[in-house]
């Protein structure tokens, strides 16, 4: 067993290589969060309608993205969807930063849909009767949750929510099956560059598990005051 | 306490020790088979023939004269490009036959035998590139293979590309397809095998004449291992006394196939390379 050359990744060529890797990470992370919820809130809101047709396309929306691995996503998104567009938009879109443009949408996509059925859940989770109530004295079901049930809803959904977000957080690394030279991508670089698996392996776990550990940190945090708040 | 940690630790110390190492030569004829580590993705060197649907290809028929040789039959073991130092370094497989280039790296890490087939890397661009040159790459998008020497050859020959590294050869051949970059770098028998597998499509693409890189492709073989290269370099010459090497290059590059090689340009008679 070789030794452990430390210097490798503190410093020179390769250093920047993985901590370039780690900041796209990062960003394809927050991006797709910022992304996700708002469409997560919106198919969970399209399955809770009265309309039995907005209730369809929510439903069709989850089913068809959960189930259909992520690695599939990403390679249709980046491989087949963009040729259905018109020839002037895909041309601007190639020359652009197509991969990241694809495993945003993707992981977007695919995120929204497993927060979508937590937030459903969270909602069950509020007695009916809170719905009812609004809708008695008079609000219209989008106001009626807005005000009353969701603010509710999403206490509870939070821990579940977090949770996603560090999911989220490690497929950020399938993104590299389309060249996204994200971190995991750039450990492989210098992997091959280099030979020394082990320096570059242990910086991406590293990098993984610092921000998972983060991230855990803060649904501990929203734990304790919550549980402090409500006495409960 | 004391018992169950020294058992612990020898047990620990027996599963790290060093293996006690016997010759691989007498490993294989006493296990009666071979087990080559081969691509069957690289068309002619391995590849999974349409009709029979089992791999052949030139690195093949090279394994299976090694296999004779040591009088076993052999077996195929697929792998990914970026995992085939590794399976041999870690006794998974026996010898790699998958396209394997002999560079200057990788000599620290395992053995080579002689040049089983030498060839340079090129790039493959679309006629409205307007790209006549490799330098006139720099700013744009490169499209290539993860882990692979024309991965690290294009880095060091045009710095300023984008280098966008895929999987596999198929699915950067079908990104410069598709325009999400604006060539493709891969060594010479597989651009002219992707460029035959365009059909008509084939008068809007070209692969440039320079050579980013000259390429000794060789078997590769366990680190250390004396009595298996002396077997196997053995093996090579006796192919080339006897006209076989020339048959076997005839047979997957000659000019009945997609290849159309006129003539084989090189010999099995070095294992040396030089840069």
């Amino acid at each position: 067993m070789s030794d452990f050359d430390l210097h490798l990744l503190t410093a020179g060529p390769y250093h920047e290589q993985l901590v370039a890797g780690f900041w796209l990470s990062i960003k394809l992370a927050a991006g797709t969060l910022v992304l996700a919820m708002p469409l997560a809130l919106l198919v969970a809101l399209l399955r809770m309608t009265p309309s039995r047709l907005l209730n369809g396309v929510g439903f069709t929306f989850v089913e068809a993205i959960r189930n259909v691995p992520l690695l599939a996503h990403i390679l249709f998104w980046y491989f087949g969807a963009p040729e259905l567009l018109p020839e002037g938009l895909k041309l601007w879109l190639y020359r652009g930063n197509i991969e990241v443009a694809a495993a945003v949408i993707a992981l977007t996509l695919y995120t929204a849909a497993y927060m979508s059925e937590d937030i459903r859940s969270g909602v069950r989770s509020v007695p009916k009767e809170q719905l009812e109530a609004a809708r008695a004295l008079g609000f219209n079901f989008l106001t009626s949750m807005r005000l009353v049930v969701l603010p509710q809803a999403l206490r509870i959904t939070v821990p579940p929510l977090i949770s996603q977000g560090l999911s989220l957080w490690k497929n950020t690394s399938m993104a590299m099956v389309v060249g996204v030279a994200e971190m995991l991508y750039q450990a492989q670089q210098v992997e091959s560059a280099t030979f020394r698996s082990f320096e570059a392996f242990a910086f991406a776990t590293a990098g993984y598990l610092g921000v998972s550990l983060v991230i855990t940190g803060i649904a501990v945090l929203y734990e304790h005051r919550v549980r402090g708040a409500a006495g409960r | 306490m004391t018992r169950r940690f020294r058992l612990l630790a020898l047990g620990l110390l027996a599963a790290f020790a060093p293996l006690v190492h016997a010759d691989q030569v007498a490993d294989i004829k006493a296990k009666g088979e071979l087990v080559c580590g081969v691509l069957g993705t690289d068309d002619p060197f391995s590849f999974v023939d349409p009709k029979s649907r089992e791999i052949v290809g030139y690195d093949v028929d090279l394994c299976n004269a090694v296999a004779k040789k040591l009088g076993v039959k052999t077996s195929l073991k697929q792998l990914a490009v970026a995992a085939r130092v590794p399976e041999l370094q870690q006794g998974r497989v026996d010898i790699l036959a998958a396209s394997l280039t002999h560079n200057k790296e990788r000599e620290a890490l395992i053995d080579f035998s002689l040049s089983t087939f030498i060839t340079g890397q090129k790039v493959m661009t679309k006629k409205t590139s307007g790209i006549q040159q490799p330098a006139q790459l720099t700013g744009q998008k490169v499209l290539t293979v993860k882990g692979s020497t024309m991965e690290q050859n294009i880095k060091k020959l045009v710095p300023g590309a984008e280098i966008i590294s895929f999987d596999n050869s198929p699915q950067a051949f079908l990104a410069l397809q598709q325009g999400k970059g604006v060539a493709y770098v891969n060594d010479e028998t597989s651009l002219i095998d992707d460029f035959s597998k365009l059909g008509p499509a084939q008068k809007d693409y070209v692969i440039l004449p320079t050579s980013i890189s000259t390429e000794h492709l060789a078997l590769g073989l366990k680190k250390g291992e004396a009595g298996m290269k002396t077997l196997v370099d053995g093996v090579l010459r006796d192919m080339e006394k006897s006209g076989d090497a020339e048959k076997l290059f005839m047979k997957w590059l000659g000019p009945e196939t997609k290849m159309k090689f006129p003539a084989r340009p090189f010999k099995f008679e070095t294992d040396k390379i030089d840069g």
